[in-house]
This record gives C-alpha cells, sequence and structure tokens, in this order.
C-alpha cells in the first residue's frame, strides 16, 4: 500500500453512555492509509458509538483520535467531515433531506462549495453508486437498497479519505450486497479510500479486510481474517463465527486433505481446491480413520459454539 | 395506509402548476388574507368562485380536491345549525319559542365560505408545486430558518412514521388485535401512540448524529434554482390586484 502515512490514530479513547454504562474503554488502534479494516464485535460492543468519534460527532475530551496527524478536535467542521465520511446503518436516518439532490448536496454546502462544484460533486458520487438521474426523487420512493446506495453518496460527495461504514450489507438482498461489495473495494482499490466497516456478515468479510480489530467494549484482538477466524475461543468469547467455507475446509483437514491457506471465501475455496489437485496429479485423497471422528467432532464442536451444545 | 400526499399532481401541467413557486405563495398568502377579511357575504361568494375558477384552471382533479375541502365543511358544518340560535337579529322562524335568526344564518354562511375559499386556494398552492420545492421557496423567501427545517423534517418522516406504525400495526393485527372501543382497546392504541413517540425520540437523535456528521451547524443548507419571468410577474400583479380589489370593492359598497 501507499506507504504508511496514518489515516486513524485512536490512543486510549474511552467513552460512558450518559446513564453510566461503560461503552468503550482504553481504545488504542491505528489505521493507515489505503487499508481496508474491518471492526467486528458482538451487539453492543460499542462499534457505532467507535465510528461516531471517529469523525468528531461525539465530542469526547477523554480521548484523543487524531486523522492523518491532527488531532479532530482542533480540525474544522469542514475540514473534518473532508477527512472522514460516515455512512450509518439505517440509511431513513441519514436521508433527511426532501430530494435526493438535496440529500447528496447537503455536505458539500456546508463544505461551503459553489453551486457547480456541489452540482458536479452530486453527480459524481450518484453515478458512482449507479444511482445517475435519480436527483430528483423522493427518498420514500426509493427501495432500501437504492436508499442505503443514496446514503453512500451523500457521504462520497464530500470526498472523505476515510470512509466510515455501519454494517452496509445488512437487510440488503443477494444481488445488492453484491454489488455494495464491489462498490466499496473500488473505492478502497481504485480511489484509494481507506475503509473501516463494521460487519456480522462474516461471508463477505475476507473481501473487505486486510485487517481485523475484534471490538468489545475495547480492543480484544487484532489481525488478518485469516489469524482472527482461526483463533477459534475467541470468536467464541465474541460470539463471532467464521466463514462457511473455512469450516468446511478445517473438516476437509481431518480427512486427510492438506494445503497451506484455508480459504476464507467461495472464491479462494475453488482457486486452492484447483490449485491443490493440479499439484497431485489430478486427484486428491480423502479418508477416514479411526481418529478422525474424533478430529471432526472436535473441530465442529469449536465452530458451532453458537447452537448451544447441540450435537 | 395512505400516505397523506398532498402534491401526488405536483407533475401535472397548468398555468398554476408553471406558476413561479415563491410568487404563488406570495399571491396566495395575500388572496387567503384578503378573502378571509371579506366581511359581506355577496364578495365572499365571489371570492369563493374566483378560488373555485382558479381550481378549474390548474387541472387537479376535482375528487382530490373535494375530498380535502369536504373535510374543512364538516367541521364548520355545525355553525350552520348554531349560530342561527344564538346570534341575535331578524327572525326568519320560530320554533316553539326558539327563534331562527336570519343574521345568524347569513354569518355562519359568511364564515364557512370564507373558510371553503382559503382552504381551496391553500389546496391548489401546495397541490400544483412538489413539497420540496414548496419548501426551497419558502428558503428562498427568507422564511425563518427554524420554521423552514421543522416543515422540512414533518415532510420527510411522515412517511418514515407512517410505515413504522402500519408495520406496528400489522404486527398486532397478527396476534389478534382488533380495535374495539372499549377500555382494553383504547389503552392498547395509546401504547402503540407511545412507542411511536419514543421511536420517533431515538430517530431524531440518530438524524441529528449524521447530521452533525456532514457537518451540520444550525442553518438549512440548499440549493434554491428558482427563475421569475415576466408571466410570473403578469399573474403575480393579477392576483395581488384582485386581493386588494375585493377590499376597495366592499369599501366603494358598505360605505
Amino acid at each position: 500500500m501507499i506507504g504508511a502515512v496514518e489515516a486513524i490514530r485512536v490512543k486510549g479513547l474511552s467513552y460512558s453512555y450518559s446513564d453510566g454504562t461503560k461503552a468503550l474503554e482504553d481504545i488504542d488502534l491505528t489505521i493507515n492509509e489505503g487499508e481496508k479494516v474491518v471492526v467486528v464485535g458482538p451487539n453492543g460492543a460499542g462499534k457505532t458509538t467507535f465510528f461516531l468519534h471517529l469523525n468528531g460527532t461525539i465530542k469526547n475530551p477523554g480521548g484523543d483520535v487524531w486523522v492523518f496527524g491532527k488531532k479532530i478536535s482542533d480540525l474544522k467542521i469542514e475540514e473534518r467531515i473532508h477527512q472522514v465520511g460516515v455512512v450509518f446503518q439505517d440509511p431513513d436516518d441519514q436521508l433527511f433531506m426532501p430530494t435526493v439532490f438535496d440529500d447528496v448536496a447537503f455536505g458539500p454546502v456546508n463544505m461551503g462549495l459553489d453551486e457547480k462544484e456541489v452540482e458536479m460533486r452530486v453527480h459524481k458520487a450518484l453515478s458512482k453508486v449507479g444511482l445517475e438521474d435519480f436527483e430528483e426523487k423522493v427518498p420514500h420512493n426509493l427501495s432500501y437498497g437504492q436508499k442505503k446506495r443514496v446514503a453512500l453518496a451523500a457521504v462520497l460527495s464530500m470526498e472523505p479519505r476515510v470512509l466510515v461504514l455501519d454494517e452496509p450489507t445488512a437487510n440488503l438482498d443477494p444481488k445488492s450486497r453484491a454489488d455494495f461489495i464491489n462498490l466499496i473495494i473500488d473505492l478502497n482499490e481504485i480511489d484509494g479510500i481507506t475503509t473501516i466497516i463494521a460487519m456480522h456478515d462474516v461471508n463477505a468479510l475476507p473481501a473487505l479486510a486486510d485487517r481485523v480489530y475484534v471490538l468489545n467494549k475495547r480492543v480484544v484482538a487484532e489481525g488478518s481474517p485469516r489469524e482472527i477466524f482461526s483463533d477459534w475461543s475467541l470468536l467464541k468469547e465474541n460470539s463471532l463465527e467464521a466463514p462457511d467455507v473455512f469450516k468446511l475446509f478445517k473438516v476437509l483437514n481431518c480427512f486427510g486433505y492438506s494445503s497451506d491457506d484455508l480459504p476464507l471465501s467461495f472464491d479462494e475455496a475453488v482457486e486452492i481446491l484447483t490449485r491443490t489437485i493440479e499439484g497431485t496429479e489430478g486427484h486428491i485423497h480423502l479418508h477416514i480413520h479411526e481418529h478422525t471422528h474424533k478430529e471432526i467432532s472436535d473441530v465442529m464442536n469449536s465452530y458451532n459454539h453458537h447452537r448451544n451444545g447441540k450435537e | 395506509m395512505e400516505y397523506p400526499e398532498i402534491d401526488a399532481y405536483a407533475s401535472m401541467d397548468s398555468p398554476i402548476h408553471r406558476f413561479d413557486p415563491r410568487a404563488k405563495i406570495v399571491s396566495f398568502t395575500l388572496l387567503i388574507f384578503s378573502f378571509v377579511f371579506v366581511n359581506e357575504i355577496r364578495i365572499a361568494l365571489l371570492g369563493f368562485l374566483f378560488s373555485f375558477l382558479i381550481l378549474l384552471i390548474s387541472r387537479l382533479p376535482l375528487a382530490f380536491a373535494l375530498k380535502r375541502i369536504r373535510m374543512v365543511f364538516f367541521f364548520l358544518f355545525p355553525l350552520l345549525l348554531v349560530m342561527p340560535l344564538t346570534v341575535e337579529g331578524r327572525e326568519v322562524l320560530n320554533i316553539t319559542g326558539i327563534s331562527v335568526s336570519f343574521d345568524g344564518l347569513i354569518f355562519a354562511s359568511l364564515i364557512i365560505i370564507r373558510a371553503l375559499a382559503a382552504v381551496t386556494l391553500a389546496l391548489i398552492m401546495l397541490a400544483t408545486t412538489r413539497f420540496d420545492i414548496t419548501i426551497k421557496a419558502l428558503y428562498a423567501l427568507k422564511v425563518p430558518g427554524t420554521l423552514v427545517q421543522m416543515l422540512m423534517f414533518t415532510y420527510r418522516y411522515i412517511f418514515v412514521i407512517t410505515d413504522e406504525f402500519s408495520r406496528m400495526w400489522e404486527s398486532m393485527e397478527c396476534k389478534g388485535f382488533r380495535l374495539k372501543a372499549n377500555y382494553h382497546g383504547l389503552s392498547i392504541f395509546g401504547n402503540i401512540l407511545g412507542m411511536i413517540i419514543i421511536k420517533s425520540y431515538d430517530r431524531t437523535r440518530r438524524v441529528y448524529e449524521s447530521m452533525v456528521a456532514k457537518g451540520y451547524s444550525g442553518k438549512p443548507n440548499t440549493l434554491v434554482h428558482l427563475h421569475m419571468s415576466t408571466k410570473d410577474y403578469v399573474l403575480s400583479t393579477c392576483m395581488v390586484g384582485i386581493a386588494i380589489f375585493v377590499h376597495v370593492y366592499q369599501l366603494m359598497f358598505t360605505v
């Protein structure tokens, strides 16, 4: 990636809700420019609260957030929203203006850009998310997937260097989900936007993550998707899960299949499987020994912790 | 559930639809005030006929308009029954000692006709412009920002809240609830309304957060593109002229 410019740096961030409940405890993390980072954690782990800190929406004197080397509390509003854009989970919370145009123009107008520039940015952002000619539409006539894309466009129009997305794939149909994931990947790889995503959708995670943070009020773990998914006790403690393909290949290992990497996605699985079979002269050998059943049930038990002990 | 779509026919084409929204708001508002302050029933009737004429010119479906105007009529109708009995004046009828006054009848009719004229005009004004454009026109007319924003959010979220309400209602019906006018039914209905308020309250916080995240600092910020043409100036001058003429005419004939 592009050198190692620090995009986000959080040091000792703690936060409590007004009723005294601790939401975040002593968070330390650093995200470099151009990285794709996913934050996972159970419901109520403070992901949304954490994200609200990243662009200064929650003003918290008790913690330090630096964006591209500058302290967020020192930045002016226009600068702050230009650096970090946050897309929240429910698009109805973000599309608050009467028309799509007004919504996408809201950020740029607040940045004090002139009319021509605002219009250009609205047009550009809408075509980026594949919704050209939607300017005059009113939000209540859009489908959920379209609303979600408008919400993204409304943040892209501010041309942020860091894009933060809360549950981008939740409630989308498979096609919209796939489109949305590809869109985010493009934004990261083509436009060089640093992306930070919170999601429960483990099957989509590997495509969106160079690195994963496990957040449960504090940073519990950090590592590559493969490292995180291999640590089943970590997953269990934090009510998380590994992708199905990953679990399936763990089982294949018990049957004597050996490969260096366990795939995290369907595409990767096809690729690895093909490579392995080609490397072993056209076929692979699976077998059952006496100890195989024991190994399989161990794998099942460690990864199926959500089934509450049902065999 | 039916959406309260006042601007469902805003995309039609008519001279009233084409009227610049700012000029429309100003001249219709003046007309409304003018007609409401008339105190001669014949002139009020002319005002109402004029409003109806504009309604015809606007080509709005009559069923759509009448449905709304009718509601106002039902609301005011009791005046016709009450005022003849309460206002003192020339007697037209005497039913077993209760006198029905002619002046009361006239006064009630005057109130109703003025109200109907005003409502018809207001309806045409709102129904012939997309609501978001009406809001922008108000913004361009320098109406206080807080008011504009209140209207804006009402318009945006009335649909969201309507949906939320119907989802809750459906789920209650799925569990066998039928609204009856008894204690149980009403208390459940109270709960559902309370729930809507709590949900809306939570939503306002999230909406506010997302506004702040986009740099909101208290002002309504939108771009307005409206252009007045000669036609708009002529039309608004005519309307303002009528608004003034009505009162000059009334002065001349009542003095």
